[in-house]
Parts: structure tokens; C-alpha cells; sequence
């Protein structure tokens, strides 16, 4: 098994509530109910995706030991896709049009499909991604290795379908709330406004060529919209 | 699930504001950052920095390659205000050191690379250990440089303290 990747894009999550830890028997079970379930053979298009694990890409096994990540744990979840290939479909759709002489219309067009789909999709592959991601279980912060909307969104859907769990984003409010910076600090965060800085001609002169005080009353606040 | 198609229910405008405020430590205090516990992590802005558009009429600005930070249009951009939206950062702490552009309204890094692999690894599962704190390690710097922005950020007096030095430093 490779060890865990060194470069790319991360998304923070974190979670509330109570996760099991991962060495109790629960974790893996929790997995395992949504786990990878192949469609190598499926006749129509379809999206699977599912828990595996970095040594079994198959989503038949659980054991806590493909799971260690040093510090975290190392999950991972595979998506896999079979979609009737356009260009196929294209290729048809002319060779039908030449030898008729006419353009097929919408009805022709879907019936071609259909009749395609039934033909190539049980021979096709589907494309697979794997994507990773090291869950701190006492900090409730999860890393995820995939910067993508479909991604992040086929992620959180699964990892709530696991664990009952829904994952916030990090982002500067939910981060702020997070930094323990006492009560007061996160009642001014939530009331903070954005800087304005000054704007060209507004903007405060290097202190050779004015007030100190001035350049404070150009860095006003405006009500964030 | 929060919101975040244009970043305003989640203070996506404070990342931009942090960001620019590294870049104004950077160029004011030397790029040294004290951390709780004693540590010290250094911050340097790199090959690419992109500003944010301050309304949906202005133009975004992107800058890549040699030196932006030292260049006439970042400086114009500063002046009129702009915030910095992505930079690429180098982070360094200790004998490790972390590449990452960082897109402020989300606070995700992307294209990181994270340090060399220790030299006493010697197994798989030892690169595994060893990437995984640095990723911690990463995460948990950019959260402590946050922090530190944001307890400057929300004192009272901030506007007629750092905020007032950090506006100098726009129009300079």
C-alpha cells in the first residue's frame, strides 16, 4: 500500500456531535453499510459511490489496520461512473442520418440511444476516482483531499449517510468560532463588519505628507450588504 | 450545511482581509510569526497573488510569476483598496517547509506541498505518519496565523491602532 499523498488541494471539514471512535467495531461497521458497490456490469448509466479502504479498493473489508494514518485516519471512498460514451453515440447517430439522407428526429434520436445503450453500456467501463481523506477524531476535523463541488458534495452526503453526521465547511466565520477566543470575541466576530479601505484619491498619504489621525478616519467600516 | 456561494454568510471578506494582513506582517515585521508554545512559523508570499474584486463591476487581478508583491500593479491595487483574495504562501517552521496557495474567502489550501519526507522513515505506513502530521501541521498553522489576525482584528481600538498602520501601508 502507497503511503498517503504529499501535494494537492485540502478542504477543512469539522463536526459536532458524538462520531465513534475509529477503533471501536462501530466505525467500520458504519463504513461498511456504505460501502463501494461495483457497477462493472450495470446495463445503464449509473454513479456508485462508497467507503474502500487505501488496501482494498474493492470495499469488501474494514480491518482498522488499513485505516491507520499516524495521527489520523486514512479513509477513503471511490466514485465510479458508466456513461454511455457521446462520441459512440455521435459516430451512430451520423452513419443513421447518412444512410437515411435526413436528419433522425427526437424520437429516432432516443430510440438510437436507447438501442445503443442496451448494446455498449454492459461493455463499458466506468471511470473510477479515489479520494482520500484523514480524520482527527479528537480534534472533529477532517481533512478531505478532493477540492471539487462534486467531490465535496458526493463526500458529505456519504459521510452523513455513515454517521448521522452533517460536516460544516471550514470557512473565516466557522473558523473564527472555532479559535476559543472567548465569548465576547465571537459575539464582535459575528458583528464584524468589512474593512473599507481608502480608494485612490481617498487613500491616506505616507506620514511625511499627512496626520497620522487622518489616514484612521479614511480606514472606515461599511455595513456588510 | 453553510452557505457559501459568495462568501458573505461566512465572513468570506475577513479571509481576504487576513490574507492581506499577512502580507502587510510580511513587509512590516519580517515575516516572523510567534505561535503559542514558543513556536515560530515564517511567512513569505510568493509567485502569485490574485485580488479580489471589490464590487462585481471591478476587475479581478491576477499576478504571477517572479516577484508580484514587489511589482507597480500590486501596489496600485493595494492603494485602491483591494483585498487579496489567493497567494501563493511558503511556510516555513522549523526545518520544515510548506508551499500552498491559499484562497482566503474559504480558507482552503490548494497545491500544497508539504516538506520532505523525514529521513528516518523507512516504511510506507512511516511516510503515511509522517505526511499526516505535516497536513495537520499545516492546517493547524494557517487556523493559529488566523487567530493571531483575529485578535488584532477585533479589538475594540483596532481601527485606530493596527488598522490605522495597516492602512498606511496600503497607501505607501
Amino acid at each position: 500500500m502507497a503511503a498517503i499523498r504529499k501535494s494537492g488541494g485540502v478542504v477543512v471539514y469539522y463536526w459536532d456531535g458524538d462520531l465513534p471512535a475509529p477503533a471501536d467495531a462501530a466505525f467500520a461497521q458504519a463504513l461498511a453499510g456504505r460501502r463501494f458497490r461495483t457497477i462493472e456490469h450495470a446495463t445503464s448509466e449509473e454513479v456508485s459511490v462508497g467507503w474502500v479502504t487505501p488496501a482494498d479498493p474493492t470495499g469488501d473489508s474494514f480491518d482498522a489496520e488499513d485505516l491507520e494514518g499516524g495521527a489520523g485516519t486514512w479513509l477513503r471512498f471511490r466514485i465510479d461512473k458508466k456513461v454511455l460514451p457521446k462520441k459512440w453515440l455521435q459516430i451512430h447517430r451520423d452513419a443513421a442520418e447518412k444512410s437515411r439522407g435526413k436528419k433522425l428526429s427526437a424520437r429516432e434520436r432516443r430510440e438510437l440511444k436507447d438501442d445503443l445503450s442496451d448494446k455498449l453500456l454492459p461493455r463499458v467501463l466506468p471511470t473510477i476516482q479515489l479520494v482520500d481523506a484523514l480524520l482527527f477524531h479528537d480534534r472533529r476535523t477532517l481533512l478531505l483531499f478532493a477540492t471539487s463541488k462534486g467531490a465535496r458534495e458526493a463526500f458529505a452526503k456519504l459521510f452523513f449517510e455513515s454517521f448521522a453526521l452533517p460536516l460544516d465547511r471550514a470557512n473565516p466565520l466557522r473558523c473564527g468560532l472555532r479559535a476559543a477566543l472567548g465569548r465576547e470575541a465571537d459575539a464582535a466576530l459575528e458583528r464584524l463588519v468589512p474593512v473599507r479601505w481608502p480608494r485612490g484619491d481617498d487613500a491616506p498619504q505616507p506620514p511625511r505628507r499627512r496626520a497620522a489621525g487622518e489616514a484612521a478616519a479614511a480606514a472606515t467600516e461599511e455595513v456588510d450588504a | 450545511m453553510s452557505t457559501q456561494a459568495d462568501g458573505s454568510e461566512t465572513h468570506g471578506w475577513l479571509g481576504e482581509e487576513f490574507l492581506t494582513w499577512l502580507w502587510f506582517r510580511w513587509e512590516t515585521d519580517g515575516g516572523e510569526f510567534p505561535l503559542p508554545g514558543g513556536r515560530v512559523v515564517g511567512i513569505a508570499l510568493d509567485d502569485f497573488l490574485s485580488f479580489a474584486a471589490p464590487s462585481d463591476d471591478d476587475t479581478e487581478q491576477t499576478l504571477r510569476r517572479g516577484l508580484p508583491t514587489r511589482t507597480a500593479e500590486a501596489r496600485t491595487a493595494l492603494r485602491q483598496g483591494h483585498r487579496l483574495r489567493k497567494a501563493r504562501l511558503l511556510i516555513a517552521e522549523g526545518s520544515r517547509q510548506w508551499t500552498t496557495t491559499l484562497d482566503a474567502p474559504t480558507l482552503t489550501c490548494t497545491g500544497v506541498r508539504l516538506p520532505e519526507d523525514a529521513e528516518e522513515c523507512e516504511s510506507e505506513a512511516d511516510r503515511t505518519a509522517d505526511r499526516t502530521a505535516n497536513w495537520y501541521a499545516l492546517h493547524e498553522i494557517v487556523q493559529l496565523l488566523y487567530a493571531s489576525f483575529l485578535r488584532e482584528r477585533l479589538r475594540p481600538d483596532y481601527l485606530q491602532t493596527v488598522g490605522e498602520q495597516h492602512a498606511r501601508w496600503m497607501a505607501s
